[in-house]
């Protein structure tokens, strides 16, 4: 009982710090824009807020496999799980510093 | 001493009495050695940044010859003490004040020390005076005088603050107003204060509400308080001001006030004069040029006679006296005084802005008046064109005409001209009227070749220069058009008196060229650019330029300037060069972006692992890492950012001029400092529910040591730079070698002897796997955070 107890805390504590990192980055990415807000900008539509958001969408992504692997108790789930969180990172990076030099 | 001072070691004070009496001596002893390692370490960093500032200001110290022990020697002037006996020589700056007790033909000037420009005539014989003024006292030579003539050699009677001149500076002894860089450190603190003081108070209500012991509450409490605040960040912010300091003296920059390194950096305004920095800074004298189409053989003789210069076996004066020297030697004129007999002169000032001699001659007397255009104007009433005399009304228009010209084609002018006057034995300022205008000096101070670049290079580094000049606007104007520099705006000093206030800090903005203005005009230039919110630099070397180089944000001075202009300013060149300044400006850069690096440190990854210590304290059955575990990790992350100071700087980031921005460090703490506090709760639930360490608190401490560790040292290689890290900007190799050496240490730390005594316990090898991958993951997940801050949310 204990044991269970202590899990609910650890899945509240790190569910709490994910959630709480995406709030911080609704905020800065909504005070973004706010400052550099002109008569003349565009609106972002959706689309754009999704991939602008793809950081957040990992993190979520990434929470949700801790929690569930480390329920399971198993090294493996989580070193395949991690593995694979890495390739998405690395590709996310790669194709990000191909639009940076596309744009210079 | 300071060391002691320092807050954070009454905290660890505390920690280790609280340890000692009210739980374990082996816990006291542990902290009381990272007290002393901190205190050892943060001593030895500032001692070395001392050690090396203090050989930099030799470079720019004021020597004097002394004979001591019978023998002469040059030493630094500060070790000069009463009773030395000092030689002097024509150019030297009087190191002390001096009872003159050999002399030869000894003029001091004492402009920096009375505002009389003439030189007096120094004596060795004894005075007879009852309560003398300093002045008055010919027999003494006063410290920061300047010798412009003959040779002597006296006594120290007194130095330093004792000195006449002492007196005075204490009025310039004020202290330097806060620099923007030390009022960013100091909004830091208080941030990074209210943080620590709301954490320690909430962790330690929270333990104690939950039921842990209130001694081990209150220890960890302290502990975590520690942990986030960066104990060797005076230390760490000092030693890479210190080498900054260094690597810039090898650009010919001397610091001497280290925190000004930041703002040197960071200025966006520069003030400077053109001399030296457009122009070559070497005036001489191009032609004598009369009214009319004939030559006139007296102006220049007249302008020898009418001159401070002092002539020996150099030419010692002000820069357009002495060209007028060097002019008439090279063409063998120096002779055509020789029929003259000077009888009285009436001395330069920058009310009249001109000199007057009278000189004796088979006619006569005659007084010869030299000085700037408008003012001999002033006091013409006739002018000689081709020994034609002329009513000046007839001819102003056509006088003014040619000074026009001659000042749009950039050359600096003088007005020569004289009248016969009634033989008296003295002569003053009410005699300088009803003059005849002979004709003009011209002189031409050249313009740098390099000067183009320079300015373009400062632009492009985000630094606006402004030029405030003593000359007209005219001769400015040319300068910065035959250099290319654009013009925004010019004025001179006579309209920025018309100026309220609030119009001078709009005019500031939009104006190039500030042309003859005063002094005090140059202090309300930089105040009001200043108050723009500008980071402001002013260049200057002349005695009128110390106010304004105190008032700037970074004082600059040439190692050739005077004293007082050396002493107020907070940097001093080797070179007056642009160039120079820009080298300089580089380095101030690449040097507050290594400190920025420290601070952004401490506040995300430093802080999210406090956060997340916190928050286990609260739902562990024990204390997620003892204080001394705490403590000693916090020791070692500090080791391990000795060598920030040394990282490399990428190339973009030194471009633009930054500045101290509290909100940025706020928003960067917000978003990057739970992603170590994420991983820290990964770490939890692995160590609890795949290693079962709930109930082996030692294993869940040394688990969390290392991850923490890891991450929290690891991530500066992400954090140090905006590009991909080590593909497109590699750190330096000191920091790889430190940053590595300390990973090392604390990977090996839980299986050694000192890891037991600290509580560690060796952790299973399925552990070491997971968290390379854990840290991989958090590496690249805070690379990813970096593209939404920068790239998509545009933070700078």
């Amino acid at each position: 009982m204990a044991e269970l107890d202590l899990f609910q805390w650890w899945a509240v504590s790190i569910a709490g710090g994910s959630i709480f990192l995406t709030l911080v980055s609704i905020y800065l990415y909504a005070d973004s824009r706010t400052r550099r807000e002109r008569p003349t900008s565009k609106v972002r539509g959706p689309t754009r807020i999704m991939t602008d958001f793809i950081f957040v969408w990992v993190l979520l992504g990434l929470l949700i496999f801790y929690i569930v692997s480390i329920n399971i108790g198993s090294a493996t789930v989580f070193a395949a799980g991690n593995i694979f969180v890495e390739a998405l990172l690395v590709a996310y990076l790669l194709k990000n510093r191909k639009r940076k030099s596309e744009e210079t | 001493m300071r060391q002691l001072k320092n807050p954070i070691f009454a905290i660890l004070v505390a920690c280790a009495v609280v340890a000692g009496v009210y739980s374990e001596l082996k816990q006291a002893i542990i902290i009381l050695s990272m007290i002393a390692l901190s205190v050892v370490l943060g001593f030895y960093n500032e001692y070395k940044a001392e050690k090396i500032v203090e050989n930099l200001r030799q470079n720019v110290a004021i020597k004097a010859v002394v004979t001591r022990d019978g023998k002469l020697r040059q030493i630094d002037s500060r070790n000069l003490v009463p009773g030395d006996i000092v030689s002097i020589y024509v150019g030297d700056i009087a190191p002390a004040d001096i009872r003159v007790v050999k002399c030869k033909d000894l003029q001091a000037d004492e402009a920096t020390f009375t505002g009389e420009s003439f030189p007096v005539e120094k004596t060795s014989e004894s005075l007879s005076l009852e309560r003398p003024m300093p002045q008055q006292l010919t027999n003494y030579l006063f410290m920061g005088t300047v010798v412009v003539h003959g040779s002597g050699q006296g006594v120290v009677v007194s130095t330093g603050k004792n000195t006449q001149l002492g007196a005075i500076s204490k009025s310039l002894v004020r202290s330097h107003p806060e620099t923007e860089f030390q009022r960013g450190i100091r909004k830091y603190g208080n941030m990074l204060m209210t943080l620590t003081f709301a954490l320690s108070v909430g962790i330690f209500a929270l333990n104690a509400i939950v039921g842990h012991q209130l001694i081990d509450s209150l220890l960890f409490s302290l502990a975590v308080a520690v942990g986030l605040v960066p104990e060797l960040m005076p230390a760490i912010v000092t030693i890479s001001l210190a080498q900054g300091a260094s690597k810039m003296a090898k650009v010919k920059v001397v610091v001497k006030r280290l925190v000004s390194i930041e703002d040197f950096g960071n200025m966006d305004v520069l003030c400077t004069d053109k001399t030296g920095t457009l122009t070559e800074g070497k005036i001489s004298l191009n032609d004598c040029r009369s009214l009319g189409e004939k030559e006139d053989e007296r102006i220049l003789p007249y302008s020898l006679l009418c001159n401070s210069a002092a002539v020996g076996d150099a030419i010692v004066g002000n820069p357009m006296d002495m060209a007028i020297w060097e002019y008439a030697i090279k063409n063998g004129k120096e002779q055509s005084i020789k029929p003259y007999t000077k009888i009285d002169e009436i001395p330069f000032d920058y009310q009249r802005r001109i000199m007057s001699v009278v000189v004796k001659d088979n006619g006569g007397h005659l007084l010869i008046s030299k000085g700037a255009p408008e003012s001999v104007f002033a006091r013409c009433t006739q002018a000689d064109l081709s020994g034609k005399i002329n009513p000046i009304e007839t001819v102003q228009e056509a006088i003014n005409d040619k000074f026009f010209n001659l000042s749009k084609l950039g050359y600096r002018i003088l007005a020569v001209a004289s009248r016969q006057v009634e033989e008296k034995s003295s002569y003053s300022l009410d005699d300088e009227k009803d003059l005849t205008l002979l004709g003009f000096l011209i002189f031409i101070d050249p313009p740098k070749k390099d000067a183009h670049e320079a300015m373009s290079r400062l632009k492009d580094m985000g630094v606006e220069v402004k030029i405030l000049t003593g000359d007209n606007e005219l001769v400015a104007k040319t300068i910065c058009d035959e250099l290319k520099v654009p013009v925004k705006k010019i004025v001179c000093g006579s309209d920025l008196v018309q100026m309220s206030w609030t119009e001078m800090k709009k005019a500031v903005e939009e104006i190039t060229i500030f042309a003859r203005i005063t002094p005090e005009q140059k202090l309300d230039i930089i105040r009001a650019l200043k108050e723009n919110g500008h980071v402001v630099g002013f260049g200057g070397d002349g005695v009128n330029d110390a106010p304004a180089l105190y008032e700037a944000d970074v004082g600059i001075s040439v190692d050739t300037g005077v004293d007082v202009a050396k002493e107020a300013a907070d940097i001093v060149l080797l070179e007056k060069d642009l160039l120079v300044m820009a080298a300089g400006i580089n380095e101030g850069r690449k040097i507050f972006g290594n400190t920025i690096k420290y601070i952004l440190m401490g506040t995300s990854s430093n802080f999210g692992n406090m956060f997340s210590a916190a928050a286990a304290s609260v739902f562990l059955p024990f204390l997620p890492m003892l204080p001394m575990q705490i403590l000693f990790m916090n020791l070692l992350y500090d080791v391990a950012n000795m060598t920030l100071p040394t990282d490399n700087v990428d190339e973009e980031y030194v471009k633009s001029p930054k500045r101290w921005d509290i909100g940025f460090v706020r928003k960067y703490t917000l978003f990057f400092g739970p992603f170590s506090s994420l991983y820290d709760f990964l770490t939890y639930g692995i160590m609890l529910f795949v290693f079962g360490a709930a109930t082996n608190p030692a294993l869940f401490q040394s688990g969390w040591f290392v991850e923490s560790f890891w991450t929290e040292v690891l991530v500066i290689f992400v954090i140090r730079t905006r590009r991909i890290p080590f593909f497109t900007s590699r750190p330096g190799k000191w920091l790889i070698v430190l940053t590595l050496a300390c990973v090392a240490f604390g990977t090996i730390l839980p299986f050694t002897i000192l890891g037991s005594y600290l509580g560690f316990t060796a952790l299973p090898l399925e552990y070491w796997a997971l968290l390379v991958l854990m840290v991989a993951t958090y590496l690249l997940l805070v690379d990813a955070g970096k593209v939404f801050f920068y790239k998509i949310c545009k933070f700078q």
